[in-house]
């Protein structure tokens, strides 16, 4: 029976090939009708499906099944995976069987999908029995237990009473008592079936039973597709579309557990077998219920939420060109590692790359041939109170011009990664007179402090009545552009000084340190002027020419340059030859991605194009997407977006991050460290379960209650903040104190014993190593806040009027009495993304269900933005604690 | 030099059986070892030291003195109390909750059981190394310039840089000279900015006990340091014990008496119930023990 105890001559069983092959094909027939359970219980394709639509849904399942089997195959033939296992070859083959059977049933009966799904249950219901019966009469070599046992009596018993209550209640009717003793006979019944005989019969025959019940019951449509039980004490009922589903689902379960131990050969090994399955498919059916979520938002929203996206072709270029980058890395991550032998892995890790590099190269057509390249599709939208169908699409066009705002993003990508890049190079060796050179370079910086002050403050229209803010910001940039202004005159001085190399590659290989600061220094000089721009009124130019972009990218061609030749000198040097990139070249492409991004930064805050050959830089650029980058237009013909909506919520997420974050953890470091165990800890325990377990709603009621008259009377969205903070203080508190506790205390007794207080132990030892449990803590608090819609319908205010996005950066104003600071941006009323989504879809015929569904796909993008930030900073605290 | 325990009250209950290898009584014994002259002046003297667990009477009046610039290895069976005397050494029992300390020590003559003493000072002057390699999970650098840091001998980061006060030099001095004196430095050297739980449980408890002599102790208490490592490792751990006697006063807790016999001078055993029975030099102890308990544990009919 079971191939792994081949290696045992003594207890291998006797093979029966019709026995198991056939068992296999059940088993596959189950999860067949698994699968079908849970796409008819979303409703993928209707129950009264039948004809050619069920014949060409059928050709489809079967065409994925064979494909995915075939991959699989192939694999495991090329050897890369490793399937020995008959019972999964088993069960791969008599799923392929049972599909093409099926297929060929529904091309040539004209039934619905119902009748199918009833036919599969009953032919799995004759199965387990003829299976179980098999066993019994030994015609199949099993080892049985004496009995079923208590628990899967007790179960079957409690399934004939609903079963009982259910068929006696159709038969007699419920108004007499008569329907109680039916129940009570059939769950007997079942129950003594189940414990009385011999297990193979006693997990077999009630299954079949109740099974075959279920098949028979949809498979004759007694419950059909309309079919309907709306009882008296329910002011719902039962419908067909979602009691068949979920029959077949329960039915499927059923006979798979039964099938599974029949195919192990009852007894332990059986336990083993059924258990597996039933967990295997209960954790299928967590996971497709969370894919089915974000699948039916994805495809009901995506269209609309990117309804009018035009980017043109260059700047789909520069977004494409740090995905090449992360490609590349991608596949040669594995380099000079075992695990990098096998083609198919090979394969996964060079598919991104094709992916992105063809994705480029077609961009790219757009912009020689000079033509569009439109992905159409259509959307609803209510004009006038009727649905209007309109035409748009995704569009790549040939204009050649580049946002400000998407080459900083782009740009600041790639010099994460180079930055980082170079951060790990630069570990691997320290040039000693790296100190001395930023010693120099300080020195000179206080002399450049000097000079550059006086500059700006000249150039500046009024050097000395600049608000209070604005003159913080200068003096904050000035400090930083004057060190990175000595910098660079330190970098550009040092190889003055000493002798040149013989060849440019060995001179920049000698002087690399000396270059690459002055390098930074220009960048660090770039960022200050850059920022003071927009705050002094300061734009450096020679005549007509502007003076930024042209340092910028001469910064971004000098460092191109360098880290070319720096790098070849590098990569001929013998102890560094299996470097793929030298430390200079890789902070030279650093220093080009900081350098164009900071000409972005430039365009964006100057508002002056810039155009080089042929491209353009300019504020907005060739890129619009109307959905994220448009306020809502109410009941407007022109479907508008929900910028509003995306700023108000990332604001809401910070402000109650920064509350909460904090509070919660110095609680928690307060209850683990200092506190002693006893009343009050425990109390302090049960006030935050029970804060976490309070209704969102109460917390809204208490917002608009409690702070509202205290913050200026009216919603705003400060008491958003506050409310959401509340709400997450709780999950902060609890996952920061877990993480704290799971701190070893032999980091708190080494450092003790070194004579270091409590709280430096506290602040340097325990809260870095608690930091990825806390952070785990502030991601799952963030990712339910920000979908937290009852309570900002109370504190946040109507998402309808807010026509504008909130500008809360721009909000603060200082001044010299008490309070100093204000905002009035805090407290005012803006708009969410999920009460945006409540708005539209509560205003009924007036509002545009679409529209919500997009709105829902963009938060839900947002969610998983917060995510994924979460995940990185995690994942770096990881790194710090763990040796690499 | 003559230890003052004899005068104590001796708890019967638990030591009726102790006699010496001639037959004499318990007193007299004690009489005997208490008698001893080491070489060395008194770093550590203890007396009448008692410690609790709630109820649970862990040490029993005990009272020795630890001379300096020695190795004192401290012995005897699971459960016997050494432990706890050596974490009475730098008070890290304090930080038991329930544990009761009652008597003296002194360290150069000053009390440490005294009100008004400054841990951080004391535990400075009295390190100590853990069973377990405990290294913190930041650089080997930060591990060792951690003590010092905190204390504020070293200042490092931004705002040292911009007061002037940056001791990045003397952080390297310190972390080189600690690592050399723990004999890891050789190993290591090219990787201070790496992990320091990417070492081996041999280096990561050598670290451990750089990270401790970088804060400049006089003495350096040891519980079982080589209790988790592999022969070899082992091995390197007693060279180093022994060639920190040159300087330091180390006091260690042992279970495997080869090794208290291989690296100790003096040697106190002991035993059941947290008495101490018999102290004096390892050679005496481990060839002519007065009490017959201590014959008998040495040579593995007890304990």
């Amino acid at each position: 029976m079971s191939e792994g105890y081949a290696t045992e001559n003594a207890l291998v069983q006797e093979e029966s090939d019709l026995y198991d092959r056939g068992l296999d094909a059940a088993i596959a027939l189950t999860v067949v009708s698994f699968v079908l359970g849970m796409i008819t219980l979303v409703k993928v394709v209707g129950l009264a499906t039948s004809g050619g639509a069920l014949t060409n849904f059928f050709v489809t399942l079967l065409a994925v099944v064979i494909g995915g089997v075939g991959v699989v195959g192939v694999f495991s033939w090329a050897g890369v995976i490793d399937i020995t296992s008959q019972r999964v070859r088993g069960i791969a083959l008599g799923g392929i069987v049972d599909l093409v059977v099926l297929t060929a049933l529904v091309t040539v009966l004209d039934v619905t999908l119902a009748t199918v799904l009833g036919l599969l249950l009953v032919a799995q219901a004759a199965i387990v029995a003829l299976a179980g019966l098999a066993s019994r009469f030994e015609l199949v070599d099993t080892a049985p237990n004496m009995s079923a046992g208590l628990l899967a009596g007790g179960a079957f018993g409690a399934l004939g009473l609903l079963v009982g209550a259910a068929v006696g209640g159709t038969l007699v009717g419920f108004d007499s008592m008569l329907w109680i003793l039916v129940a009570l006979a059939v769950g007997a019944g079942l129950l003594i079936l189940t414990i009385l005989p011999r297990e193979d019969v006693g997990s077999t025959l009630p299954t079949a039973l109740l099974v075959g019940l279920l098949g028979l019951v949809v498979a004759t449509a007694t419950i059909g597709v309309g079919w309907e039980w709306n009882p008296n004490a329910l002011s719902g009922g039962f419908t067909g579309g979602a009691v068949i589903p979920t029959f077949v689902l329960f039915g499927s379960l059923l006979s798979n557990w039964a099938a599974a131990k029949c195919r192990a050969g009852f007894g332990a090994p059986g336990r083993q077998y059924g258990a597996f399955f039933v967990i295997n498919l209960n954790a299928f059916m967590m996971v497709s219920v969370m894919a089915t979520i974000v699948v039916f938002v994805t495809v009901k929203g995506i269209g609309y939420a990117f309804h009018g996206f035009t980017i043109g072709a260059p700047a789909a270029l520069v977004v494409l060109l740090p995905l090449l980058v992360l490609a590349v890395n991608w596949a040669r991550k594995p380099a000079g590692t075992d695990a990098w032998r096998t083609g198919a892995r090979q394969l996964v890790r060079v598919l991104p790359l094709a992916l992105v590099g063809s994705l480029a190269a077609v961009v790219a057509s757009v912009s020689i041939r000079g033509s569009a390249l439109t992905y159409p599709f259509t959307y609803t939208v209510q004009v006038n109170r009727q649905p209007k169908v309109l035409d748009t699409g995704i569009s790549v066009t040939p204009d050649p011009t580049v946002g400000a705002l998407l080459l900083t993003f782009s740009a600041l990508l790639l010099f994460a990664y180079f930055g980082r890049a170079y951060g790990t190079l630069r570990g691997v060796g320290r040039d000693p007179s790296w100190v001395d050179t930023v010693k120099q370079g300080v020195a000179l910086s206080v002399a450049a402090m000097a000079v550059l002050t006086v500059v700006f403050a000249v150039l500046s229209p009024s050097p000395f009545g600049l608000p209070l803010g604005g003159t913080v910001g200068l003096v904050v940039v000035v400090l930083g552009a004057v060190v990175a202004g000595g910098l660079s005159v330190a970098a550009v001085a040092t190889p003055l000084r000493g002798g040149a190399g013989t060849s440019l590659g060995e001179g920049l290989h000698d002087y690399a340190q000396t270059v690459v600061i002055g390098l930074s220094g220009a960048l660090a000089l770039l960022t200050a002027v850059v920022f003071l721009e927009p705050t002094a009124g300061v734009n450096p130019s020679v005549g007509p020419a502007d003076l930024v972009p042209i340092v910028a990218l001469l910064t971004a061609v000098a460092s191109v340059g360098v880290s070319v030749s720096a790098g070849h000198a590098r990569r001929s040097a013998a102890e560094l030859r299996r470097r793929v990139l030298g430390e200079e070249a890789v902070f030279g492409l650093a220093t080009a991605a900081g350098a164009l991004a900071l000409l972005g930064v430039h365009v964006a805050a100057t508002g002056a194009n810039f155009t080089v050959v042929g491209l353009t830089v300019g504020t907005k650029g060739s890129f619009s997407w109307p959905m994220t980058m448009q306020s809502y237009v109410p009941l407007g013909a022109e479907p508008g977006g929900i910028l509003p909506a995306i700023v108000g919520t990332v604001w809401l997420v910070v402000g109650a991050t920064l509350f909460a974050v904090p509070l919660g953890v110095g609680a928690a470091v307060f209850l683990t460290e200092y506190a002693e165990q006893g009343a009050f800890t425990s109390l302090v325990e049960i006030a935050t379960n029970a804060l976490w377990s309070t209704p969102s709603v109460v917390f809204g009621l208490f917002g608009a209650a409690f702070l509202i008259p205290r913050l200026g009377g009216d919603r705003s969205l400060l008491a958003g903040m506050l409310v959401l903070g509340f709400m997450l203080l709780p999950l902060v508190l609890i996952t920061s104190r877990e993480a704290i506790l799971a701190v070893p205390d032999e980091y708190r007794d080494a450092s003790a014993a070194l004579g270091v207080t409590k709280w430096e132990t506290i602040r340097s030892v325990v809260l870095p190593a608690a930091m990825p449990g806390v952070i785990t803590g502030v991601i799952l608090g963030v990712g339910r806040i920000a979908g937290e819609t009852a309570p900002l319908i109370l504190v946040l205010g109507s998402t309808l009027n807010s026509s504008e996005p909130i500008a809360v950066l721009d909000g603060f104003t200082f001044t010299a009495a008490p309070p100093f600071v204000g905002n009035p941006a805090l407290l005012a009323e803006t708009a969410s993304l999920p009460t945006q989504i409540w708005a539209v879809i509560a205003a009924g015929v007036s509002g545009s269900p679409s529209m919500g569904w997009a709105t829902a796909f963009i938060l839900l993008m947002v969610v998983l933005a917060f995510y994924a930030v979460g995940i990185v900073s995690r994942t770096f605290f990881r790194r710090k604690l763990n040796y690499e | 030099m003559s230890n003052t325990a004899a005068d104590t009250e001796i708890d019967m209950d638990t030591d009726t059986e102790t006699t010496t290898t001639t037959g004499e009584s318990q007193e007299e014994v004690k009489a005997e070892w208490t008698d001893y002259d080491f070489a060395g002046q008194p770093k550590l003297s203890v007396e009448n030291l008692n410690v609790w667990y709630g109820d649970d009477h862990a040490l029993k009046d005990v009272s020795m003195d630890i001379p300096e610039e020695s190795v004192t290895a401290l012995i005897g069976p699971s459960g016997c109390g050494k432990s706890t005397y050596l974490r009475c050494l730098n008070r890290m029992n304090d930080r038991i909750k329930v544990a009761n300390i009652d008597g003296s020590v002194e360290l150069d003559g000053m009390e440490i059981y005294d009100t008004n003493t400054n841990l951080v000072e004391l535990r400075k002057r009295v390190g100590m190394v853990f069973q377990a390699p405990n290294p913190f999970p930041k650089s080997i650098r930060d591990n060792i310039s951690y003590g010092p840091r905190k204390h504020g001998d070293i200042n490092k980061g931004f705002l040292a840089r911009l007061l002037g006060q940056d001791d990045s030099d003397e952080e390297a001095e310190l972390v080189e000279r600690a690592l050399k004196q723990a004999a890891l430095w050789d190993e290591v050297s090219d990787r201070l900015d790496a992990n320091a739980l990417g070492l081996s449980g041999g280096q990561q408890q050598r670290l451990c006990i750089a990270r401790c002599l970088a804060t400049d102790p006089e003495v350096i208490l040891m519980d079982e340091p080589a209790s988790a490592l592999d022969p070899i490792a082992t091995a390197k751990i007693e060279d180093l014990i022994e060639d920190l006697a040159k300087d330091y006063t180390v006091v260690v807790v042992t279970h495997s008496m080869q090794q208290a016999a291989r690296i100790s001078d003096q040697t106190a055993v002991f035993l059941t119930g947290g008495e101490l029975v018999e102290y004096d030099d390892t050679d005496k102890i481990f060839e002519n023990p007065e009490s017959q308990r201590v014959e008998d544990y040495i040579t593995g009919k007890f304990g």
